[in-house]
């Protein structure tokens, strides 16, 4: 039968992912480290997983490169190769090809010729390294088997040790599209299965039972030197709802003791062995009693050996009924770490949380208006509470920023070695949370500032060192919250940026007037322009006609800013501005004739009503003197073309986003609200003033202020107000 | 809110087969003159009202609606087709037309004078668009379709509201003070 | 899918094609008016292209049920498809039919 394993593909995938990830991470780690067995073991570890996960989906190239990959894992970690950085160079560009090839797997395109070749390159590369005794050599120590799975463990205790395994599969199995028997069959690939015994206890009356519900038990008595993790492996798509046991041989008295004496609400070892019919009650407790006096006087003997020595029972038999027990312990405390969800589903209840929002804003207006005040306090709890879910849910897409900042861990490695430095990332703040939609596209933007640094920043060893600097570059990464956004830096400690050269290529382009004064920082940020590139050679590298004006766009997309800052001889610094979630925000209502607008809560310092300045209502100003600062103002009737008289009276909103502030001029002051954030869509994607739109309470549309632009437009058309002192 | 449903076409979808779907059309007056769109890409139709504005953008875009949560952009097809503005009556309705570009679906309010009536106009009484005389954009004509002697043009929803050309277009409409 | 015969004293069922998961819920509509019959009853595998493990668990569910209410049931002509998982699966010995080891040799069902 065909099996339908679409449905689980995607978790093959992602898991896949995940295993590569890591096997990057602790290659990496490795380079850097004294070498260490259980991180040689993880890495083994993860290209089986992959293999055998693979195997069951059929997908061969992953299998047959997998399979060469684990075998000379395998050989690292029994210790017969050096790791050299050569080494691991090659280990992570067959991560990077089984990478390639989930791709396909994913994608189903046909496998291209060059991809086949780099995968044979990479293969006789590993066989180079592994030395002679891969397949040339087998007389060596190997005994010579077909499947090399069987020849791999570390077996001191050799005879008569077939595994146990217990599956009691979940009910669903057969509506989830899974097939045990393709399971059971794969498992062959694995080792011998010497008997299987199917119990159908489990199946119900006739009545009730559903044919496509799952009842059959299988106990499987399996021999095979692969160790229990790979085993457990074979099962890993079965694993929800199921219990699934894998009880290795000759455990030892202790452990069984512990089983037999644990918790009292699961069902007793031997009550099961008793109920499964494999021995009485009576033979039980002799054993038992013969066990804990061969414990009192330190002999360590497996109980069932023991039973086995008794003629009581076999030992599979008893091995299954120790770990079911135990693994009813085990699996409860797996399943309440974490649980994997489909981020659509995610987004669903996110989007609906937002009209919840919307709706219990809408019913608190109407409540307002009833004047009744029972109703009234309800639907203030109800808001609260409205307010407590949406927090929650916003927090289920928050992720670690983590997972990026180590991805670049490797782009450090490849491009110094490409580029004959030596650099060394330095990253802090990797548990910094931020929502999953961010994360997802700041990781471009990012990736391309720590290329820009590596690139252009760091200096090669011999400047380095004729600069009297240590010949090892630092890259820092640096993640942190700060009222309702957060800043990730990028920093070097390079060369800084060229002042100079800047402001020639910017006069050159004719973005600056010659002559002009700038501050620093302006001129730094004039490589923030389009067309702006100042690396004297085009390289393999940067030099790919993406410039950081496509980084300033994408942030800026994100709602977000860039800001740096620069120091000759010490290095660059570049500071990314994001906001937590692009869902849902705290928004203040402000009105403008009949027109309402959302300005962030997050931006808004303070707000003052214009009469009381001593420059007093003359809104044609530019500016007012706020405590004596320089406040610029923006007046969105004049600056939105709005129709309608000046309201009663004036009120300026004063706004702040990174290190600048603005005021904006409005007539009302409608209060706080939860602002539910719809993104402009394409027609709108080019308005400059709005960033995005929410519906409020009553159903009307109110576009959200784009405070950053506004802020920035400001004070790009004053520059005679410049500095501002924020 | 005061939007309400005048009238769906999603039932009708369901209990009409394909073929007899694409005869029908919805007319519609703009500035006395009847136009018509496949009903296949019409949602619904609503009235006329609660409309935000969006600053800066051509007079063609009207403005926003909320539609059930989803914001939805309203186009005034007169401001589209000439320099002119629509006059809002009581008989001023929004239909909203779903438009599929390659890969998007994007759902875009039009702004009309009056809904007329669903005809069946059968392909053999459809003729292509006039090469000259006409009075909007060629392009804008899906094809001339005969009712009762009359002509009425059929719009080709795809150009008339395509999304690349509505949102390139306020990039030169843009208020000079935000530039930079 | 399935065809029987009625006979005086026994009831003779011809499975055909598929027992698989595709095919176990209408299977088991048809079976269960006559999963109860008073008498003998005999369920010709010989047409089963294909078993999976609902189509064995609905075999199980069978001699099952027929045992709880002392009624008989014998598996006859099992085809390869059935063979292979019933030998796979340790199942011969639960029906504990006479497996006719001819019909292997004979590959007259294709596998």
């Amino acid at each position: 039968m065909e099996l339908d394993l679409s449905v689980v593909l995607p978790t093959f995938l992602d898991e896949s992912r995940e295993g590569l990830d890591e096997l990057e991470t602790i290659l990496l780690h490795l380079e850097h480290n004294n070498v260490d067995h259980d991180k040689l073991n993880s890495i083994f570890r993860i290209a089986h997983t992959i293999k055998g996960s693979a195997g069951m989906f059929g997908l061969d190239e992953i299998v047959n490169f997998t399979h060469v990959v684990e075998n000379f894992l395998d050989k690292l970690r029994e210790g017969n190769t050096n790791i050299t950085a050569e080494l691991v160079e090659l280990l992570l560009a067959c991560g990077d090809h089984i990478r390639l090839l989930v791709q396909i797997a994913e994608t189903q395109d046909p496998l291209d010729d060059l991809l086949v070749k780099n995968g044979s390159a990479l293969i006789s590369k590993l066989s180079i390294l592994n030395g002679p005794d891969e397949d040339s050599n087998v007389k060596k120590d190997m005994v010579p088997l077909p499947d090399t799975d069987t020849e791999r463990i570390d077996s001191e205790h050799a005879k008569n040790d077939n595994w146990h395994i217990s599956l009691q599969l979940s009910i669903d199995t057969l509506r989830n599209g899974m097939e045990p028997l393709s399971m059971l069959h794969y498992l062959e690939t694995l080792g011998e299965v010497i008997s299987i015994t199917t119990l159908g206890d489990a199946i119900p009356q006739n009545a009730e039972m559903d044919p496509e519900s799952f009842y059959l038990r299988f106990e499987i008595i399996f021999k095979t030197t692969s160790d229990k993790q790979t085993i457990d492996d074979a099962f890993e798509f079965f694993k929800e709802g199921s219990h699934i046991a894998i009880l290795p041989p000759n455990s030892k008295v202790s452990d069984y003791i512990a089983l037999i004496d644990s918790s009292d609400d699961d069902e007793r070892i031997g009550e099961i062995l008793v109920h499964a019919g494999a021995i009485t009650q009576t033979e039980l407790n002799d054993a038992l009693s013969t066990q804990y006096s061969l414990h009192m006087t330190s002999i360590e003997k497996p109980l069932g050996d023991i039973l086995v020595e008794q003629r009581m029972s076999y030992q599979p038999v008893i091995d299954a009924a120790i770990v079911k027990q135990t693994q009813i312990r085990s699996d409860k405390s797996r399943d309440a770490a974490s649980v994997r969800v489909d981020s659509a589903k995610l987004d669903l209840l996110i989007n609906l949380v937002g009209e919840l929002v919307i709706a219990s804003a809408g019913t608190a207006l109407n409540a307002q208006t009833t004047e009744n005040t029972m109703l009234i306090e309800s639907v203030s709890t109800l808001t609260t509470l409205v307010e407590e879910v949406r927090d929650s849910a916003l927090c289920l897409r928050m992720i670690p920023i983590g997972a990026t900042f180590t991805r670049f861990k490797r782009v450090v490695h490849d491009m110094s070695k490409e580029l004959g430095k030596d650099i060394e990332l330095i990253i802090t703040g990797a548990d910094t949370e931020l929502d999953k939609t961010v994360v997802e596209k700041i990781s471009d933007p990012l990736m391309h500032l720590v290329r820009n640094s590596i690139d252009h920043g760091i200096e090669n060893i011999d400047t380095r060192q004729a600069n009297g600097k240590s010949a090892t570059g630092l890259i820092k990464l640096n993640a942190y919250h700060d009222s309702g956004c957060i800043i990730i830096e990028v920093n070097d400690d390079g060369a800084g940026l060229d002042k100079q050269r800047i402001l020639t290529k910017a006069i050159d382009k004719g973005l600056v007037q010659e002559g002009q004064q700038l501050e620093d920082s302006d001129i730094y940020n004039l490589i923030f322009e389009p067309g702006f590139s100042t690396a004297n050679e085009v390289t393999n590298i940067s030099g790919r006609g993406v410039g950081m004006d496509v980084v300033k766009r994408n942030i800026t997309e994100l709602r977000g800013a860039i800001e740096l800052d620069s120091k000759p001889g010490l290095g660059t610094n570049f500071r990314v501005r994001l906001p937590l979630t692009l869902a849902i925000i705290d928004g203040f209502l402000i009105g403008v004739s009949a027109d309402t607008f959302v300005i962030p809560l997050d931006l808004v310092i303070e707000c003052i009503e214009l009469k009381e300045m001593n420059n007093s209502l003359d809104t044609s100003k530019d500016y007012i003197n706020l405590r004596g600062e320089v406040l610029p103002l923006i007046n969105l009737r004049t600056l939105l073309a709005i129709e309608g008289g000046l309201g009663k009276r004036q009120n300026i909103v004063v706004v702040k986003y990174g290190s600048n502030k603005a005021g904006i001029v409005v007539d009302e002051l409608m209060g706080e609200f939860q602002t539910v954030i719809k993104p402009l869509g394409d027609i709108f994607h080019n308005v400059r003033a709005v960033s995005g739109f929410t519906v409020l309470g009553n159903g009307d549309v109110s576009l959200i202020l784009d405070i950053p632009g506004l802020i920035q437009g400001a004070i790009s058309n004053q520059p005679h107000i410049l500095p501002i002192t924020a | 809110m005061t939007l309400s449903k005048i009238e769906t076409f999603k039932e009708n979808e369901l209990t009409l087969n394909k073929t007899e779907d694409d005869d029908q059309f919805l007319t519609f007056k703009l500035s006395n003159e009847m136009f018509a769109i496949g009903i296949l890409n019409i949602k619904e139709i609503l009235e006329y009202g609660n409309l935000t504005t969006v600053p800066m953008m051509p007079a063609f875009v009207r403005g926003v609606i909320n539609l059930r949560g989803a914001v939805v952009p309203v186009i005034d097809l007169i401001a589209r087709f000439s320099s002119n503005r629509s006059e809002v009556t009581k008989r001023t309705c929004i239909v909203i037309i779903e438009v599929t570009t390659d890969d998007d679906c994007h759902v875009i309010g039009v702004m009309v004078d009056a809904v007329s009536a669903v005809l069946e106009i059968p392909a053999n009484e459809i003729e292509p668009p006039p090469a000259l005389g006409a009075k909007i954009r060629t392009d804008f004509i899906h094809g001339m379709g005969k009712v009762d002697g009359d002509f009425v043009i059929i719009l080709n929803v795809d150009n008339v509201l395509s999304v690349d050309e509505l949102g390139m277009l306020n990039q030169n409409t843009e208020s000079p003070a935000l530039e930079r | 899918m399935l065809k029987y015969e009625d006979n005086k004293n026994l009831i003779s069922i011809s499975i055909i094609n598929e027992m698989n998961i595709y095919s176990a819920a209408e299977l088991k509509t048809l079976l269960d008016k006559l999963i109860d019959d008073k008498r003998d009853m005999e369920i010709n595998l010989d047409g089963v292209s294909e078993i999976d493990s609902a189509g064995i668990q609905l075999l199980m569910l069978i001699k099952q049920e027929r045992n709880n209410n002392n009624l008989r049931l014998s598996l006859v002509q099992h085809s390869n498809a059935v063979l292979d998982a019933f030998e796979f699966l340790g199942l011969v010995s639960y029906f504990n039919d006479p497996v006719l080891l001819t019909n292997r040799k004979g590959d007259l069902h294709g596998a």
